[in-house]
């Protein structure tokens, strides 16, 4: 039993090696497509821009506004232990969505929704051997099926990224003001945020957004063994998009605190 | 001319009822299953064996990704907390911020939605390919229970495995967060736990573990209700999976929300 | 026109074709048979450049396609046409857009109504005039046949591949896909390649045979030929004995 623990692990770290090494061909791949675009359907962004717009916004907007509201409640709760000062919680907490929590959370929420959508929609295209059709005709099922994603997917992140913000604020300031009694005037105070702030925060949503399609476009097309196979795709894009968000998030965040958020 | 407007509210109407009547289905279908399992425990009537088998396997499969989560989200709060203080100059607090964010709500939420990509997700495509496979049929034929022999064992096992890791990565988490401490944000590894300890009270970790118990039944239910209710083939099994990683992200958030107000 | 010489691929850790060598002549007609997963479909899909052999050289045409880049490899798929064991409609598209699709993406300069004329004639050649505005889940499994059969055909390549045509058909429809391949056939003079389980009507189209059984050929040669064939698993298959090696 301990043998076959330490096994999993050694093929977990394996496997990861392996993905990362594959996500980072169909990266640049990707990246060589977006910049010699070939034979791309006309309007096929646009397309999969409502499609992930559409797939997101009530998702994102409910589980904003909760995390928002308990966000808020358990910083109040704090401070009202140590100073009872709240003067200071709209602006702080304005800043700390804006360059960390926002930017993760989001990311989060489209890894399960988008991610698992983009693999499962990839993954049955491989398996009807579409990809094989598309490949046949001579079209690069990167640049056909992944290309227009990552750039509808980095575009939407940040729209919906600072539709999030608003949604946050809001939901925190209500929060704020109902049970803790502070002023809208006291917690709306957005000069807290830095022009770093606001460069990190959009960073991370850019690098997000476009991280989730590679990598669980990446577990679609590389779905083997029938419809089971799609399944399985989609439970490995979710969770492969999820710790790529993790891990990029922190990347950024530490690069973000030694070099424009340092001064501050 | 009255008949098209009528026609066409008509189909608002339709546009909006239909989701709202299917999210009515979907919440009166969780519950119901909450009841028969509830009913199934007291007195307790489930087999042990396929409890035990699936605590194993669900355990071996999350460990690694819920220790590379802890770690990464130790460090990304790490940073978040000194970004905070650096301008104040009070190193003294990051211990006590990264602490009191990972244990009380980073950690069970991050922790829960990677949970739920992972095992929640496996469980509903396992139980989904056996509806589909008619093996659900088959153990009805021999008069057993589902409810008893494949359910209860499963969501006892998820809401004690979530609780276990949760600890586990707790404990990682902290690990994390004193490491990049050090290096990132020049915390001595003695300030940070001198203001951690103090700081950072067994309330704030029973906070969090209950929570985690709590989100571990929200993934079972979700998973286990959209595994069983598979209609349509293989394709069905792939879409079952993706409505029970989203519907269980929103009960992670909605009833964290509900929570935080609930617990000291 | 195809030649491969001692092809062996591995996929994942498991050995699909083994020293496979393969000589198909200019205009010549053959019939892939073998038991479930002995290889057909890879080897069909690798002769497409689709997968790519550890050992071996394959020529098509002329031109060595193992080392070859995946872009480059374009040209020489442009030569071949192929239906799919699963028709691998694209389910984003009309009937029409998918059986133009190869067209548009050889001619980029086409107009839209000279590719909707192609693909509608083309439709007819199928029997399947009036279905250009469908989407193909709306077909039946015989239309989707003939939706992936022009559309395999409809850039005139000299090389048509057909991946099980008639698989889950009942026997007129059968039989009159098979009618369909051997008009196709007579009127452009193709080189053609079938998979199929159903052997009395493949062997009725085709004129040579490559038996493939896990991943080795048994039998190559003309049709006639494999009455006489001695090797037990041949002799089983074509014969649907239940006694036997396999």
């Amino acid at each position: 039993m301990i043998g076959n623990f330490f096994a999993s692990i050694g093929a977990f770290v394996l496997g990861l090696v392996e993905a990362f090494f594959a996500g980072l061909s169909i990266a640049g791949r990707t990246f060589r497509g977006v910049f010699h675009p070939r034979g791309r359907a006309r309007g096929e962004v646009l397309h999969q821009m409502y499609q992930i717009g559409n797939r997101s916004l009530l998702f994102v907007t409910v589980t904003l506004g909760a995390l928002g509201m308990v966000l808020v409640f358990q910083v109040c709760l704090q401070i009202n232990k140590i100073t009872g000062d709240q003067s200071q919680v709209g602006p702080e907490f304005i800043r700390g969505m804006v360059h960390a929590f926002v930017p993760i959370l989001t990311a989060m929420m489209l890894a399960t929704r988008v991610g698992a959508g983009i693999a499962a929609e990839l993954g049955s295209m491989t398996v009807t051997e579409q990809v094989d059709a598309l490949r046949m005709t001579g079209v690069d099922p990167v640049d056909y099926l992944i290309v227009p994603r990552f750039l509808a997917s980095m575009m939407m992140t940040v729209v919906l990224g600072v539709y999030a913000t608003v949604i946050v604020v809001l939901a925190g300031a209500l929060m704020a003001h109902t049970a803790f009694d502070v002023n809208y005037a006291v917690f709306f105070v957005f000069e807290k945020v830095t022009w770093g702030d606001l460069g990190v925060g959009l960073t991370k949503l850019v690098v997000h957004g476009g991280a989730i399609p590679i990598v669980s476009g990446y577990c679609g097309l590389s779905t083997t063994g029938g419809s089971e196979g799609v399944g399985t795709a989609t439970t490995r894009a979710v969770i492969n998009s999820s710790l790529t968000v993790i891990i990029l998030d922190f990347v950024i965040s530490a690069i973000g605190l030694m070099t424009v958020q340092s001064g501050v | 001319m009255a008949g098209r407007v009528a026609t066409s509210f008509g189909n608002l109407f339709a546009a909006v009822g239909a989701p709202v009547l299917a999210l009515c289905a979907e919440v009166g279908g969780i519950l119901t299953l909450l009841f028969r399992v509830l009913w199934c425990l007291v007195p307790p009537r489930f087999d042990l064996d396929e409890t035990w088998r699936n605590l194993h396997k669900m355990g071996v499969k999350s460990v690694p990704i819920i220790v590379l989560t802890a770690f990464f989200t130790g460090g990304i709060m790490v940073i978040q907390a000194a970004v905070f203080v650096k301008k104040f100059g009070a190193t003294s607090l990051v211990g006590w911020g990264a602490g009191y964010a990972v244990f009380r709500e980073v950690g069970p939420m991050l922790l829960g939605l990677m949970f739920s990509g992972r095992v929640g997700s496996n469980n509903t495509a396992e139980l989904g390919t056996m509806v589909v496979t008619e093996q659900i049929d088959g153990l009805r034929a021999l008069s057993i229970d589902p409810v008893r022999y494949l359910l209860v064992p499963r969501v006892l096992s998820m809401i004690v495995m979530l609780f276990l890791l949760t600890i586990l990565g707790d404990v990682v988490a902290i690990l994390g967060a004193a490491l990049f401490g050090t290096v990132l944000a020049d915390v001595s590894l003695a300030s940070f736990w001198v203001s951690f300890s103090q700081n950072v009270h067994v309330a704030d970790v029973v906070h969090g573990l209950i929570k985690a118990a709590v989100f571990g039944f929200i993934v079972a239910l979700t998973s286990c209700h959209f595994g069983i209710t598979v209609k349509g083939g293989a394709v069905g099994v792939g879409r079952a999976v993706n409505n029970a990683v989203v519907a269980a992200a929103l009960g992670i958030v909605l009833s964290d929300y509900l929570l935080t107000y609930a617990l000291p | 026109m195809i030649r491969c010489a001692s092809l062996s691929l591995t996929l994942s850790h498991r050995p699909v074709l083994h020293e496979l060598s393969w000589d198909l002549a200019a205009g010549s007609v053959w019939g892939i048979i073998g038991p479930p997963a002995s290889g057909k479909s890879v080897l069909v899909k690798t002769l497409c450049g689709l997968f790519t052999p550890q050992r071996g050289t394959l020529h098509v045409d002329g031109v060595e396609m193992t080392r070859l880049p995946e872009p480059a490899r374009v040209d020489v798929r442009r030569k071949m046409g192929m239906l799919f064991q699963n028709n691998a409609l694209f389910d984003f598209l009309r009937v029409w857009e998918n059986v133009a699709f190869p067209l548009a993406r050889q001619d980029p300069e086409l107009s839209r109504e000279e590719l909707a004329a192609r693909a509608g004639e083309r439709l007819r050649a199928v029997g399947l005039a009036g279905s250009e505005e469908k989407w193909p889940s709306e077909l039946s499994g015989g239309m989707k046949k003939r939706v992936g059969i022009a559309r395999a055909t409809i850039c005139n390549a000299p090389v048509l591949i057909y991946d099980e045509p008639t698989a889950g058909l009942d026997p007129v429809t059968t039989s009159k896909i098979y009618d369909l391949l051997t008009d196709l056939r007579t009127r452009h003079a193709s080189t053609v390649i079938a998979i199929s389980s159903d052997i009395p009507a493949l062997r009725r189209f085709v004129e040579n045979v490559l038996f493939l059984h896990q991943g080795r050929v048994l039998y190559r040669g003309p049709e006639a030929g494999l009455e006489a064939c001695e090797d037990p698993v041949v002799y089983q298959f074509i014969r649907g004995l239940g006694e036997g090696p396999l």
